[in-house]
């Protein structure tokens, strides 16, 4: 594919997906820059056409040569291309049309692959042209005819063609010399009789006159049409350029995206740097890009206020020139969205001529802001019914489990104090009761407030390399502190490295899981093992007990998660969730396992992330320092 | 000492409600004080022997009332805090605090703490150069350590952090702590240096290194010699 800069390239483009497509092949879309031959507005057009390209899954190549040909002959051997689709416009004349064909044949020679040329010249304009140019042919045959009626050759109209080719292909200023060039002739090879020409007689002077006339208004027609022709590729290329923005907002989801497509479309399209204010956080205004800095611009509120309804919808539209940029508010139904500030080069005003088009583009830039914005609130809406989803289920969860241990420790509490007194073992196992219900509560509560700040965000992990030793040593003794010696058996071997965690929130991870696996299996032991894997370290928590269905391995780690079986157990399925979001915010990964042979079996994989501390300065055991004399 | 005076300093009136009564009843005499500013008076005119001091007072800063305290004051100091204010403890331990009891907690384990503290306050004064723990047996004079009667051998740095956890023998010593009394300076926030070598002196001490029975781990906070 070898591109070009004009707007028309944009069929080449998709001409090139089609085939690729059709015939199931990796594309490259290839730029030739010719020194010398285009213009900075043209490069960066031709930089749109490769990103459309690439967007479209080509590989691209923005190539320097001398000449198209041979750019195309060293990148195509270089990638082995097996087709070669180039664009072509229509050929000025048998010499372009020769150059043509000759890079064609040197491409075909070189590389031995086929070529397509793809005309490139809107079929609109040839018909234009076509038809005007049976209009000029009409006009001069009624002027001929006329002419011969009145006596004299039919000759000038043919002049008048002739100058009127000269005007269309060189413009009107080489139409002129043409004109005088050809009455020239005319009046040296025509006008025999009498010679030298007469200028006393009036017929000839008529003549002449008549033929000037003629030919002036076949260049003024040849002109409008030049000028409509130009005006239509413009617009072709403008409609093109904001339907190729639309694409391109239509796939941002954040203001910032639509403010990078923004910036560099319209680098492309004014050669000018372009930035979205827009309000922030608070009374804050945002300017998008942040690089490059937007120049200092009057506060937007002030701004905004100068876009009033009616001027905004004025014919034509003029934006607001102020300092070095031109302004354009975002306003939709909604009410101001932003401002769009763009800076041409030089800091000069923009052209009358685009006003209309950067009309478009502020609209569809508003309409691309409107949609972003849609989008976030309908974001936050479905969080806010989630948390409050999440919130009733609390409610509900918590206010069941708070009030169950109160019931308790009241009931307990006042028979103690009723004025009969109690049998001694009935005093004690109402205080016992008292007491474990109470711990229950404390559990629960701290559960509650480390889940929620844990899911908040509020608590910051503090890794240290530490040993797994001490964490799980940390954990046993917890454990058993409160319940009395438990069969955990521990394997954790010498060689196992120091791993980043936080000792605190780990310990509570193991107390979970060493818990539950002891409450699913009281008479079997639990076993705890590590061991390195590359990059990581795993842990295992292994037990005996009735395990978990395989259709519950993920919801486990939900919140108020519990399974059918475990509803009357007294838990509210938050350790679990705990353990998760601990994990999680050591950038570890938990998950459950059916054991073979029976049984769960919980894994952690904790990453081993950043440089182990430095080695300790060496310590031995001296030979002199003995522990007993 | 015949009954032990203690000063709790503590705003929250349904803790002081059940700390007086558990403490009077184990032969202390009790003062309360529900603001730092009272404490401070309070722990003047009476110089209890130890001072119970919560961290979380209407008026000061637990922290500022420790170091009031410890300007003149070298009886111990149990500091009574919230979950999740490990920071606070820490720092707290490194003013000079001698022990923490976290809420909520039972009247076994804050009559515990208790003894502890004026243990020690009493040995310090009497300086014992022995310190037996279960099989556990350290002599601070001779530098030697054994467990039931085997000598340990242990390297000089091992030897130092297992000395610098005996002097506060029941008590939590902070990382902070032990890492300055250990390393010197260059030991400064380098916390690994002591997991490792708690670790080793673990498995040369502890008969199951992974349940410490005399070497126990505060989480986030630091390490206590269990003495128990």
């Amino acid at each position: 594919m070898a591109l070009g800069s004009e707007a028309r390239t944009l069929r080449l483009v998709h001409t090139g997906f089609r085939m690729a497509r059709e015939q199931g092949r990796p594309w490259v879309a290839v730029h030739v820059e010719v020194p010398g031959w285009e213009t900075p507005a043209e490069a960066d057009q031709a930089r749109v056409w490769l990103q459309e390209a690439s967007e479209l899954g080509a590989e691209t190549a923005w190539l320097r040569a001398a000449t198209v040909s041979e750019g195309l002959i060293e990148e195509g051997g270089r990638r082995g291309v097996a087709q070669v689709v180039m664009g072509r416009t229509r050929p000025r004349g048998p010499w372009d049309r020769l150059e043509h064909s000759r890079s064609q044949e040197a491409i075909r020679r070189s590389l031995g692959v086929r070529i397509v040329t793809l005309p490139l010249d809107p079929p609109t304009v040839r018909t234009r042209t076509v038809q005007t140019g049976a209009d000029l042919l009409g006009v001069a045959l009624v002027i001929a005819a006329l002419f011969t009626a009145l006596g004299f050759p039919g000759i000038p109209p043919v002049f008048a063609l002739g100058v009127g080719y000269v005007a269309h292909r060189w413009g009107r200023a080489f139409s002129v010399p043409a004109s005088l060039a050809a009455m020239a002739i005319f009046v040296t090879r025509f006008i025999t009789d009498p010679f030298p020409f007469q200028p006393e007689d009036w017929t000839n002077g008529l003549y002449l006159a008549g033929a000037l006339a003629m030919t002036q208004m076949v260049v003024l027609l040849v002109d409008r049409l030049h000028l409509e022709t130009r005006l239509l590729r413009r617009r072709e290329a403008e409609t093109l350029l904001v339907m190729l923005l639309g694409r391109a907002l239509g796939r941002c989801s954040t203001a910032r995206e639509v403010a990078l497509v923004l910036a560099e479309r319209l680098r492309g399209l004014f050669q000018a740097q372009a930035w979205l204010l827009f309000p922030g956080e608070g009374d804050g205004w945002l300017s998008l890009p942040e690089a490059p800095e937007a120049p200092a611009s009057p506060r937007p509120t002030d701004l905004l206020p100068q876009f009033s309804d009616a001027a905004s919808r004025a014919e034509p539209f003029e934006p607001l020139f102020l300092g070095s940029c031109t302004y354009v508010a975002l306003a939709g139904p909604g009410g101001a969205e932003g401002l769009l500030q763009l800076r041409l080069e030089g800091g000069r005003p923009l052209a009358q001529e685009s006003w209309g088009l950067f009309q478009s583009l502020a609209v569809q830039s508003t309409l691309a802001l409107e949609r972003v914005r849609w989008l976030e609130a309908a974001q936050q809406a479905r969080l806010d019914t989630e948390s409050e989803r999440m919130r009733n289920t609390l409610l509900g969860a918590v206010s069941h489990d708070l009030r169950t241990p109160l019931a308790a420790i009241q009931g307990a509490a006042t028979s103690l104090m009723l004025p009969e007194p109690l049998p001694e073992a009935t005093r004690l196992d109402l205080l016992a009761m008292i007491r474990d219900e109470s711990q229950r509560l404390a559990r629960l509560l701290s559960d509650l407030l480390d889940l929620t700040r844990l899911q908040s965000g509020a608590i910051r992990i503090q890794k240290e390399w530490q040993l797994l030793d001490e964490v799980v040593g940390a954990a046993v003794l917890r454990m058993e502190a409160s319940n009395g010696p438990l069969p955990i058996l521990v394997d954790l071997p010498e060689s196992l490295p120091l791993v980043p965690l936080d000792g605190a929130l780990m310990e509570q991870v193991l107390i979970n899981l060493l818990g539950n696996a002891h409450r699913h299996a009281p008479q079997s032991p639990v076993e705890l093992r590590a061991w390195e894997e590359p990059g990581a370290v795993q842990l295992e928590i292994a037990d005996r007990g009735p395990g978990i269905p395989a259709e519950f391995h993920q919801r486990v780690f939900d919140k108020f998660f519990r399974m059918p079986r475990d509803l009357k157990d007294g838990g509210v399925g938050l350790g679990l969730a705990i353990c998760g979001a601990i994990v999680k915010i050591h950038g570890g990964a938990i998950w459950v396992e059916n054991r073979p042979g029976g049984g769960a079996r919980f894994r952690i994989s904790l990453p081993l992330e950043g440089l182990p501390p430095a080695q300790l300065e060496t310590d031995h055991l001296p030979p002199t320092l003995k522990a007993t004399p | 000492m015949s009954q032990p005076l203690i000063l709790i300093i503590e705003d929250e009136a349904s803790l002081r409600r059940f700390l007086v009564p558990a403490l009077a009843n184990n032969d202390y005499q009790v003062l309360t004080a529900a603001t730092g500013a009272d404490g401070l008076a309070m722990a003047r005119s009476h110089n209890p022997d130890i001072i119970l001091l919560d961290l979380g007072l209407p008026d000061l800063e637990g922290g500022k009332v420790l170091q009031s305290l410890r300007q003149w004051s070298r009886k111990p100091i149990i500091i009574i805090s919230a979950r999740n204010q490990e920071k606070d403890k820490v720092q707290a331990l490194d003013l000079g605090a001698d022990d923490y009891l976290t809420k909520p907690f039972g009247a076994e384990e804050l009559l515990a703490r208790i003894r502890v503290a004026l243990r020690h306050a009493t040995q310090a004064a009497l300086d014992t150069p022995v310190l037996q723990c279960g099989s556990l047996r350290l002599d601070l004079e001779r530098r030697e350590v054994s467990m039931d009667g085997v000598p340990v051998r242990l390297t000089p740095l091992e030897y130092r952090l297992l000395e610098a956890l005996a002097q506060r023998a029941g008590k939590v010593a902070t990382h902070a702590q032990l890492l300055n009394e250990v390393w010197g300076p260059v030991g400064a926030g380098q916390t690994h240096y002591l997991r490792i070598y708690m670790g080793t002196l673990r498995r040369k001490i502890e008969p199951d290194a992974t349940r410490p029975r005399y070497l126990l781990t505060e989480p986030s906070i630091g390490y206590r010699l269990n003495v128990d």
